[in-house]
């Protein structure tokens, strides 16, 4: 009795999951499965973040700029680039996708290289992809009056204090008063609204929700701190393949023209990677996709966060870039 | 007497029976409309914190699309997995030292220091060792439930009674038939409650790792919809976990049930 009535329930529930819709499923037009690939492709695994910034290399997979190529990739993703530095170090990942601060401090033990551009600032100080918030009645007008305020960031040491920092000491101000501490981006607006910091450094979706809740944004700090600043960067071992190195740049490079050109099309495909709704989608503003690494921007970058301790020497610039 | 006092002890037995799902189903309620009050009149920013009624559609959703039961079978598959392995070795290894005071005494210092190391803790080194493969998830899965099992067993082989034991052997049963008819169902009932709590440790490390390690399954996908600023989603995800957690205490106290039916604990309460 018991073991049929469970039978049944599985039935049931076998029924029930085959009239399913199903929102993961990528469209058939692109879904090349593995199998299909023909044999001569090489394996080739990259470790990504799902978010925004890397929609030029889900676009470049998508599109089959990377077949073209001659690679057969694997997208990874992680929480954070501490998880696929390790990862790629080991050789598990040929490819990485990291900020470009977090990669000139690893690249100073670990022997990395910048590759590819990813994501830079739109270069608009009014509308960015990266801001720092705050309450429309917090007496925070401009970045001078975040000095001796409480200022939160995913986290510390990193790009994103880094630039504020120098935006608050380009205005004048003390930035070493700033208080910075550690709020993750998706529960920083609530943090700003419920007064635990005085003001909060977060990234799309959230600087769109963060504007439509009435919050103002007091800098678009990448923008602010340079116009030309690529935020993040692909990277491989120093020992990376020659030849699979410049197929892969090869397909980047399209990826990256392709993104560019086809905003419609990074908007779709962030929304088959990331779970941020299409309504929001819609409205946030995207980050651009060079295809030329900015030198005097970086060198600009690793400057202040050698001011600021976050960096202990100079790049080697001429190794680090492609 | 008798067959006056039997019809009442039943129709006793009866309604408690009842209460019981009945009471449940009532604090479930009254949870949901406390949840559903609370974010309606704001005492939580509703953007934040999605009322009730909002996160049980959204989770119907869920219910209705593949891609959610792929993740829940993502995570079930790295759940069981996990869970067997633990079973297996704490089993095993908890017989051989419950077996010898020689092994005992020499493991024992070893397990106290390295059982209250929080799983968690070694996803740095789950990550080194296999970067976001589901072999980290099963590392932490396994290393969090082996000790819920390995320990019971070892409690289970030291309450067998010395004297069934004494009886057996004057009888002149073998080691293997000691075994069988004398350690084992002493130590049965202990290893099933070592399997049920493992079961509960295992679902929370699974989705612990997949939050963090971001391994495929529904952990995953709970971090993918805060990050993306869809918390009535996000809220149904976490429902759904809730969900399956209790859906594994079922299947094991069933389990748990069949397994012991001959043991007096299970048939006092059954009779009780």
């Amino acid at each position: 009795m018991k073991k049929s009535s469970f039978f049944a329930i599985a039935a049931i529930a076998a029924l029930a999951l085959s009239g399913c819709s199903d929102s993961g499923a990528t469209p058939s037009s692109t879904n090349t499965g593995d199998a299909d690939a023909p044999a001569e492709l090489t394996p080739v695994t990259i470790g990504v973040i799902p978010i925004a910034d890397t929609a030029a290399v889900w676009l470049g997979k998508d599109k089959g700029f990377f077949e073209e190529e001659g690679i057969d990739l694997t997208i990874e993703t992680a929480s954070g680039g501490a998880a696929i530095v390790p990862a790629v170090v080991a050789g598990d990942y040929q490819f990485g996708f990291s900020n470009v601060l977090s990669l000139m401090v690893a690249a100073e033990n670990l022997p990395l290289q910048i590759v590819s551009a990813a994501v830079a600032t739109t270069g608009d100080t009014s509308k960015d992809m990266g801001a720092v918030i705050t309450k429309a009645d917090s007496g925070i007008s401009d970045p001078a009056d975040l000095a001796g305020k409480t200022v939160s960031s995913n986290s510390i040491g990193n790009i994103n204090d880094t630039t504020v920092r120098d935006v608050v000491d380009g205005a004048g101000a003390d930035s070493s008063t700033i208080e910075f501490v550690e709020v993750p981006f998706p529960e920083a607006i609530a943090a700003v609204e419920n007064d635990q910091v005085d003001a909060a450094f977060v990234v799309e979706p959230f600087v769109t929700s963060a504007v439509e809740a009435g919050l103002n944004v007091v800098t678009y700090a990448y923008a602010d701190f340079d116009p030309k600043l690529d935020i993040a960067a692909y990277f491989a071992k120093n020992d990376v393949d020659a030849d699979l190195l410049e197929k892969f740049q090869t397909a980047m490079k399209k990826s990256l023209e392709f993104a560019t050109d086809n905003p419609d099309e990074v908007r779709r495909i962030i929304g088959t990677y990331t779970q941020t709704p299409p309504e929001v989608l819609e409205k946030i503003t995207l980050p651009l996709f060079p295809t030329e690494v900015n030198r005097s921007a970086l060198e600009k970058l690793a400057k202040a966060a050698q001011d600021y301790g976050v960096l202990s020497k100079t790049p080697d610039f001429d190794a680090l870039l492609p | 007497m008798t067959t006056l006092t039997a019809p009442k002890a039943a129709e006793r037995v009866r309604s408690a029976a009842l209460r019981g799902p009945v009471l449940g189903v009532v604090g479930v309620v009254g949870f949901l409309v406390l949840w559903e009050l609370a974010s309606r009149i704001g005492l939580i920013d509703p953007r934040f914190f999605p009322p009730a009624s909002e996160v049980l559609i959204r989770l119907g959703e869920y219910l209705l699309d593949r891609a959610f039961w792929r993740d829940v079978a993502a995570t079930m598959w790295a759940w069981f997995l996990g869970l067997a392995i633990a079973i297996v070795a704490g089993a095993v290894l908890g017989f051989l030292i419950g077996a010898s005071r020689f092994l005992e005494r020499f493991t024992q210092s070893t397990i106290e220091f390295l059982r209250p190391i929080p799983s968690v803790a070694l996803v740095p080194l789950a990550v080194l060792l296999f970067g976001t493969k589901v072999q980290s998830e099963l590392l932490l899965i396994v290393y969090a439930s082996i000790w819920q099992v390995l320990l019971q067993v070892v409690y289970g082989t030291k309450d067998v009674d010395p004297v069934a034991d004494a009886t057996a052997k004057s009888y002149g049963l073998n080691l293997w038939q000691r075994i069988r008819y004398v350690v084992w169902p002493t130590t049965l009932p202990y290893l099933m409650t070592g399997i049920r709590l493992a079961a509960s440790v295992a679902l929370i490390l699974a989705i612990t790792a997949e939050m963090i390690i971001q391994t495929p399954g529904l952990g995953k996908q709970i971090i993918l919809t805060r990050e993306g600023g869809a918390a009535t989603s996000m809220y149904a995800l976490i429902l759904a976990t809730g969900l399956i957690g209790v859906l594994i205490n079922l299947v094991m106290r069933f389990i748990e049930r069949r397994v012991l039916a001959w043991h007096q604990s299970v048939r006092m309460e059954v009779a009780g």
